[in-house]
């Protein structure tokens, strides 16, 4: 079998998760390395959280949230926003590709924009390769 | 902490979820876990008989932690916390896996999609592992309710409310009420005056002791939760504050501005009319060409930016009904005049409407069936040596043959859309848009009137497009709904909300400024940050915020999100070194 890269997603609640359920509600198919953690918003999305899934063997981090301006808590995807920008720079102090954490938008009405992207952070963390990061800890510790 | 004793049960949704995961060897393989007591699968776990299983279990088998893996937890979370109180265990000590909407229905490998599940549920188990039980709470409501909009849907609401004693502040943006109806002659199928129906509805709104009025008013956002919510309206230069309870989003519609379609010449043709000018004809009781005739040609062209691509997919529902019932006052005002009806398909569900269809048919009404995807009809002007004033090039789908059709007066029958206000809105009740603008429901077919904002309800056709009986429906409902809930008299909020450790706080004030609720406050004596949990909503950005640690967000907290994300990556390590 290929490579199949391992992928945690972080969805707000709000919009992001019911864009993902409604790709279900409309049977559309997407690759199945992407694996969902509901959280109510991206603004709860924790450093700590992207870090432990690599430690933990991921591949990939997508988190997706409200559009700018659609948040249900009215900014905390702005907040999240912020935070993924430092946190690409601290990854790749850590020697993995910012690639390998990825931000997008994703609105309850956009199934097929979730599916699609699934589909294509998918491939571009296949092209990138596994991440070792789980492997090197194994190692040090 | 009691140690964990976790039941998993396994949904096979029928097909739905056991066609493509192999749920009976995914409960077994759950089983192996520690801490899991029992491991099921069963045909329909939200089915009484599914939910009678847990109950059993945890009553038998004393079980303290519960995990179902079947649809999305939006849509059967609730169930299952209602079985959790029957069976006397605390709801939030539970957990969903949703191995149906984001596993079974979008993947196609059975072998993939089990593997998924199995590692759905390893999360899902590993979370609950650290749930804690959460007491509920409950607060009073304000028995007032704030309704936007003053059309069929929000007067009808408005009346329903304030005649069941309750107070109502219908909020309307315009300078008078009844929305779009107030614009229409008749309504189909059965040709009543909408007037007729309408009038003594406004009468008796403007009148009626328990409804304060604002017209030419606007509100802004409005702040706090069900049961309690607040905000400024704005009348000219005059700020309010209302209080209210329960709010109901009644912002109806606007009609489609045919000018982007070239084919038929609106704005530059002056025969070519909307479905909304030809309205004011027929109210007028004036149906005349541009130029002060009587028309002796009348084409009616269906779809006009509803079902195509280029402009909303959506069928919009009212407008083939319309337009037969155009067909059929045209017959009645000019029984000499050739009447067509160009349509891309007749839409005649509901009540009567297929009858319409059937008797229109026969009142010497010629049909047309266009292709709206590759073949719009074409308007042009005609030449001077004829005596009408247009012509319609129509590739009639039935016949194959492509005729000229003459008319002196053409009517777009355009589509609803959404409020060029939607957004401003939804923004400031906290609803959610679809991709059209119409708001989000909280569920299609069970829960049509509610959203995921408890206390905000959605009718008429800000939703969808909608006809006068189905927009008065939703109102209904909606009002009953909030009335329900005001004799109830209080109603349970979230509990999911943050609490702060005083003993890690370290008073450095980060989550007071990342708040946007204000929930949070700072204690000057004891130099911490306290939560007041009324205002909260549970978001977790302080949680996410805090340097200390200090903050946990209920039933999110990072030992559980840590916990789950273990689980969900450990299932496939153990898959590739198998």
């Amino acid at each position: 079998m290929s490579y199949q890269p391992k992928i945690v997603s972080f969805l707000c609640n709000w919009c992001s998760y019911t864009g993902a359920d409604l790709a279900g509600t409309s049977r559309m198919k997407y690759a199945p390395n992407v694996r969902i953690i509901r959280v109510m918003c991206s603004g709860r999305i924790e450093p700590t959280f992207v870090l432990k899934a690599f430690r933990e063997g991921a591949d990939g981090v997508l988190i997706c949230g409200c559009h700018p301006g659609d948040c249900h808590y009215h900014e905390g995807n702005y907040k999240c926003l912020r935070r993924y920008y430092l946190l690409q720079k601290y990854i790749q102090q850590m020697g993995l590709k910012k690639e390998r954490l990825r931000l997008e938008w994703i609105s309850a009405s956009e199934g097929k924009q979730f599916a699609e992207l699934a589909d294509e952070y998918t491939e571009s963390i296949k092209e990138l390769g596994p991440c070792k990061v789980k492997e090197v800890m194994e190692v040090l510790t | 902490m009691e140690e964990p004793r976790i039941g998993v049960y396994v949904c096979w949704c029928g097909t739905n979820i056991a066609k493509m995961v192999d749920v009976e060897h995914v409960s077994k393989e759950l089983e192996k876990l520690p801490d899991v007591i029992i491991s099921r699968d069963y045909k329909y776990m939200c089915s009484d008989p599914g939910q009678d299983l847990i109950i059993k279990d945890i009553k038998e088998n004393n079980l303290n932690r519960i995990v179902v893996s079947a649809c999305s937890p939006r849509i059967h979370e609730l169930t299952f916390h209602k079985a959790m109180e029957k069976a006397g265990l605390n709801p939030y000590l539970f957990e969903m896996a949703n191995i149906r909407e984001q596993d079974s229905w979008v993947h196609t490998d059975r072998k993939e999609a089990t593997e998924k599940a199995k590692s759905l549920i390893l999360g899902a188990i590993n979370k609950v592992r650290w749930h804690e039980a959460l007491e509920k709470r409950s607060v009073d409501i304000n028995p007032d309710t704030l309704i936007i909009g003053g059309g069929i849907a929000g007067l009808t609401a408005a009346l329903e409310i304030a005649d069941a004693g309750k107070k109502v502040y219908l909020v309307e943006k315009t300078d008078k009420l009844g929305g779009h109806a107030a614009n229409i002659d008749l309504t189909f199928p059965f040709m009543n005056s909408v007037q007729q129906m309408l009038n003594p509805k406004i009468e008796k709104v403007i009148n009626h002791p328990n409804i304060e009025l604002f017209l030419e008013t606007r509100i802004d956002e409005a702040f706090g939760y069900v049961g309690n919510f607040e905000t400024t309206i704005k009348k000219e230069n005059e700020e309010i504050q209302l209080k209210f309870g329960n709010i109901i989003v009644a912002t109806g519609l606007k009609t489609f501005d045919p000018g982007g379609i070239e084919n038929y010449g609106y704005g530059k043709l002056p025969d070519v009319v909307t479905s909304s000018e030809f309205e004011r004809m027929l109210k007028e009781g004036k149906i005349q060409t541009n130029a002060g005739n009587d028309p002796r040609h009348v084409a009616i062209i269906h779809c006009v930016g509803s079902r195509n691509s280029d402009f909303h997919e959506y069928c919009s529902r009212t407008c083939c009904m319309t337009a037969l019932k155009y067909a059929n006052q045209l017959r009645s005002a000019l029984p000499e005049a050739n009447i067509y009806e160009a349509y891309a398909d007749m839409m005649a569900f509901g009540k009567g409407c297929e009858e319409l269809y059937l008797a229109t048919s026969r009142k010497n009404v010629t049909f047309l069936m266009f292709d709206q995807k590759d073949n719009l009809p074409k308007i042009r002007k005609a030449d001077s040596k004829h005596n009408f004033e247009m012509l319609i090039e129509i590739n009639d789908k039935l016949s194959g043959v492509t005729v000229d059709v003459p008319a002196d007066l053409v009517i777009l029958m355009v589509a609803q859309e959404a409020h060029e206000n939607a957004k401003e809105v939804a923004h400031a009740v906290g609803v959610s848009m679809c991709g059209n603008a119409f708001y989000i429901e909280k569920h299609p077919k069970l829960d049509p009137v509610a959203t995921t904002t408890d206390g905000v309800y959605v009718v008429g056709s800000c939703q969808a497009p909608k006809d006068i009986p189905d927009s008065v429906s939703q109102a209904r409902a909606a009002a009953a709904r909030i009335l329900a809930s005001i004799s109830f008299g209080s109603v349970e909020v979230e509990v999911t909300t943050a609490v702060v450790n005083e003993n890690l706080c370290c008073g450095c004030q980060t989550c007071i400024n990342v708040c946007p609720y204000t929930a949070i406050s700072y204690d000057e004596e004891k130099q911490v940050s306290v939560v007041n949990e009324i205002l909260c909503k549970g978001c977790g950005t302080c949680g996410s915020t805090c340097p200390t640690g200090a903050i946990r967000s209920r039933h999110f907290t990072d030992q559980q999100i840590l916990s789950q994300i273990e689980g969900l990556l450990s299932t496939v390590l153990e898959l590739e070194e198998a």
